[in-house]
């Protein structure tokens, strides 16, 4: 109990760190202030990733977003020598709209969140203020009786045995239930190169082309 | 005993008018030939029909069905002898006609092959008129004569007035033909059908009232189409056409299709159809042209335009006898006049060419001696216009004035005066002409006309002699169960007579054997209003075109510049230019009103999909 | 532990600030960057949903493929919009959206 416990203030702890460092990347004037608490952001996103048993993808928006996007957004900054932005009424006036549309957005959301059928199963601090939403929503009571085992609740726990079993079939049931780890990055490969392997060759192939249309866009035009 | 034979009736003119039309344009003998043949064949036709040497019947064809059986459209052809005695006359004197064109129309410059191709559209449609079995099938040869009638008037279109008549014909028509297709529709409503033969013995069950709106709606058409008071102005101007054409649609034919319209409702209606009131009328409207037109021939100058008065006189003769419910002395008057006037007419225009297009008589003069054969048949033709006993339109006027006489004498009375008018001004327009010396260069030279030109009229002219006598009326006359009556001497022939000598007698008193080189009469009011046409021309001109069509044109200005320009036009500029101010707020070209308008698009989205509504 | 809707609802929210950001700021690389952080809560919740559907213990892998399409295009997509940024400062000398107004004309 205690385990699951640490992995809740973790999550919500991380959660909350990705939401506040997010609000400072739209408020901050600055744009390398900007840019360092987005990548502070993807940081906790990371985090919140590896709780969910997704270490590639935790290690890959680390390296990726927080590595090679924040250096590359760091470097036009400083190459084109941003100025702060200045404020005026027009630009107050759009804060409140976008702010308005975006709180709208995210407040429809949350609402979905929760009026997925098992939301509200979950002893969690928010269900009982979420309740009449949930109760609200529609087809939420037809299918609260039997409740889907993908959507909603808590996440079923993941198993090491079986993924233990389904990297390598000839296993024994003992050895495989010896397993600790969850293999993941294994797992991901197998899907990644048997499944989507064209696809994955495509994506090469659409990262070859931005690199050389980035460097196509970004050069000097000669004059001449 | 072929079936369907007659139906060549109908279309032989037509194919061939199309032929000439679309394959012969810019060969003008072949088309000519093609419609000779083509009323060569008609008349051959109808000889052979009414000799009964053919007698299939032919059969009837359904053109609209409707789904009630009595609005069914049919195609049929009545074969009754007042028809195809009819037919006679149109086939007869159309080959005449088409004949004489050829010699006529030598030289001209025009189109010939239009000229023939509108001849035999115009025997198509005649026929159709006198053939049809139905009044839908009458109307539609009603405008289809109207149409050729246009097309030939027209034909020297090149010529401001011709062009003018052309229109005047075909414009003062339609008010009649309105008339008419209202009458038309009120039949089909009181008698239930539009068929002649279905109509018989119908009439007694309905209101006199509903009758009398009915004939005198159906009167409209023929007042149209025969050139009846009021509606008679377009007839003088329609003698712009060629003179043939005058002769064949503009005296013998077309005009008369409106008498013979009325004669054949008489027929199958009955008589009992044709109320008092319906029949009054009639006969005044006839008696008023007659008088009317009579009266202004008398100061005409121009050959074809006394002729063309003369016309309307008889025709208001005709109109008169069937307002008399003397249908058979209205036909037998038709029939000779149809012959005496297309000889006169043609005769005319053997003059008109041979004095190259000169047409005021007073120009003429000494013609006798110079073209004696085309003068005498001329004058065969006068002698029955005027009626002098033993000549056609002598039998036939008597018998005009025997049913005037019989029923109402105020007509026969009228009729009397008409007659004695009719011999002054027919005798004026010989004396001037024909007598006395050339009072112009080109009557000085005139010469015999050509053969094409002259057979026409000899044979028109036997035709105006013979047709009157008895046994040659009963046989010829298109009226069923018609006998010419006996020559009689009685009240009538007398007053015939002394209306003859009393025109005569005025005429070679006033003109002197053509000694005078001017009208004696002229020059004084009456002359003048005579020779204006006594201002009815001038007042339609004043408060059709000068009044009416100004305020319908202040109407039409006004829908124009309000409802089209204003509303339509305009208005639909200014909404969409509004409409584009206000979209052009929205593409105002800025991206972060673009970005807020996709995130709301996003956030309505994402409403209507999660709560599907 | 921890309901799946607690990842959307943290997802959602990560997605509406990105959404803000792009709205509010004038400046078009904070726009970038607030893109980015919209993407990347997309995998936040693609990754929860590849657990809440796993079956048997194991994650449904074919969304964490997925999410990892998204994070390779992100880069290649920041690659090009950063040239294109760079492109339009040497043209406009800025890089203010409200610059970017050519579509008027």
């Amino acid at each position: 109990m205690i385990e699951t416990s640490i992995c809740q203030i973790v999550f919500y702890v991380f959660a909350l760190l990705a939401i506040l460092f997010a609000i400072c990347v739209v408020g901050s004037r600055n744009p390398v202030n900007s840019a360092m608490n987005m990548a502070l952001s993807f940081g906790c996103v990371a985090a919140i990733l590896f709780g969910l048993g997704a270490q590639f993808l935790g290690i890959v928006q680390i390296i990726v977003y927080a590595g090679a996007i924040l250096v590359l957004f760091l470097f036009v900054v400083m190459m084109l020598d941003l100025k702060d932005e200045e404020r005026n009424t027009g630009s107050m006036r759009s804060a409140a709209v976008g702010t308005t549309i975006a709180a709208i957005l995210a407040g429809l959301i949350t609402s979905i969140s929760l009026s997925l059928p098992g939301a509200t199963e979950i002893s969690c601090p928010m269900a009982a203020i979420c309740d009449n939403i949930g109760e609200l929503a529609p087809g939420a009571e037809a299918t609260q009786a039997t409740p889907t085992p993908g959507y909603g609740g808590s996440l079923p726990a993941l198993s090491p045995a079986a993924a233990a079993k389904a990297v390598q079939p000839d296993i024994s049931d003992a050895e495989a239930a010896k397993a600790t780890s969850m293999q993941d990055i294994r797992l991901l490969g197998q899907t990644l190169y048997t499944q989507y392997n064209i696809a994955f060759v495509i994506l090469g192939f659409a990262l070859l082309s931005g690199t050389v249309g980035a460097v196509a866009l970004a050069r000097k035009i000669r004059k001449d | 005993m072929i079936q369907n034979l007659p139906w060549l009736f109908l279309l032989l003119p037509l194919v061939v008018a199309a032929i000439d039309w679309v394959c012969f344009s810019k060969r003008p003998c072949v088309a000519a030939t093609l419609s000779l043949l083509s009323a060569a064949a008609t008349f051959a036709l109808c000889v052979a029909y009414l000799l009964g040497l053919e007698t299939g019947t032919p059969g009837t064809y359904t053109w609209m069905p409707a789904s009630v059986e009595q609005l069914n459209l049919h195609l049929g052809l009545v074969m009754d002898p007042l028809a195809m005695r009819m037919m006679l006359v149109v086939t007869g004197i159309g080959l005449l006609v088409h004949l004489f064109s050829l010699g006529y129309m030598k030289g001209d410059s025009s189109n010939l092959s239009r000229y023939f191709a509108g001849l035999s559209i115009f025997m198509f449609s005649m026929t159709c008129i006198v053939m049809a079995s139905n009044l839908v099938m009458t109307f539609i040869g009603w405008e289809m004569v109207g149409f050729s009638s246009y097309l030939l008037i027209g034909h020297w279109f090149h010529k401001d007035s011709a062009a003018d008549a052309a229109k005047k014909a075909f414009i003062t028509n339609r008010v009649g033909d309105f008339g008419f297709l209202i009458g038309i529709l009120l039949t089909l409503g009181i008698f239930g059908t539009m068929n002649f033969a279905e109509m018989g013995g119908k009439a007694a069950g309905i209101a006199p009232a509903m009758l009398t709106v009915t004939i005198i709606c159906l009167f409209c058409g023929a007042v149209g189409k025969s050139a009846q008071f009021p509606l008679h102005v377009w007839l003088p101007d329609a003698m712009e056409g060629p003179t043939p054409v005058s002769a064949l649609i503009h005296a013998a034919t077309m005009v008369a299709a409106g008498v013979y319209m009325l004669v054949r409702l008489q027929v199958s209606m009955g008589t009992a159809a044709f109320t008092d009131t319906a029949c009054m009328v009639i006969a005044t409207v006839g008696a008023i042209t007659a008088v009317l037109a009579a009266i202004i021939a008398t100061q005409q100058d121009d050959i074809k335009r006394v002729l063309a008065y003369s016309t309307l006189s008889q025709l208001g003769y005709m109109v008169m006898a069937v307002g008399l419910l003397a249908g058979e002395a209205a036909m037998f008057h038709l029939y000779t006049h149809a012959w005496f006037k297309a000889l006169l007419f043609l005769g005319a225009g053997a003059i008109i060419i041979c004095c190259h297009h000169e047409q005021d008589i007073w120009k003429m003069g000494g013609l006798a001696k110079r073209m004696p054969l085309t003068v005498l048949c001329f004058l065969m033709g006068t002698f029955a216009l005027i009626a002098i006993p033993g000549f056609s339109g002598f039998f036939s006027k008597e018998a005009i004035l025997d049913a005037a006489l019989a029923k109402c004498p105020v007509f026969f009375w009228v009729g009397a005066g008409v007659a004695a008018l009719t011999t002054f001004y027919m005798v004026r327009l010989c004396i001037v002409a024909f007598l006395g010396r050339a009072r112009d260069h080109w009557a000085e030279h005139a010469k015999e006309a050509g053969a094409t030109m002259l057979l026409p009229l000899l044979v028109l002219a036997v035709m105006a002699i013979i047709s009157g006598y008895g046994f040659i009326a009963d046989w010829l006359v298109p009226f069923e169960g018609f006998h010419a009556h006996g020559f009689s001497v009685g009240l009538p022939f007398y007053v015939s007579m002394g209306a003859l000598v009393i025109g005569l007698f005025l005429a070679v008193a006033i003109y002197g054997f053509g000694k005078r080189g001017n009208d004696p009469l002229a020059g004084n009011f009456i002359s003048r209003a005579l020779r204006n046409r006594l201002y009815i021309d001038t007042l339609y001109d004043k408060v059709l075109i000068g009044g009416i069509q100004e305020m319908f044109s202040h109407v039409v200005e006004f829908i124009d510049a309000a409802c089209i320009r204003g509303l339509l036009a305009q208005g639909l500029a200014w909404i969409t230019t509004r409409i584009g101010i206000l979209l052009s707020w929205i593409q105002n070209g800025s991206l972060r009103s673009y970005t807020v308008a996709a995130g709301l698009g996003v956030v309505i989205l994402v409403y209507i999909l999660a709560f599907q509504l | 532990m921890i309901p799946l809707a607690h990842y959307l609802i943290l997802s959602g929210i990560l997605f509406s600030i990105g959404l803000a950001g792009v709205l509010i700021r004038k400046n078009i690389v904070v726009v970038f960057m607030c893109l980015e952080m919209m993407l990347s809560a997309a995998n936040v919740a693609l990754v929860a949903f590849s657990r809440a559907q796993g079956t048997q213990g194991i994650p449904v892998y074919d969304a964490q493929v997925l999410s990892l399409f998204i994070t390779a295009i992100a880069a290649a997509e920041v690659a090009i919009g950063l040239a294109l940024i760079v492109a339009m400062f040497r043209s406009r000398r800025s890089v203010e959206s409200t610059a970017l107004n050519t579509l008027k004309d």
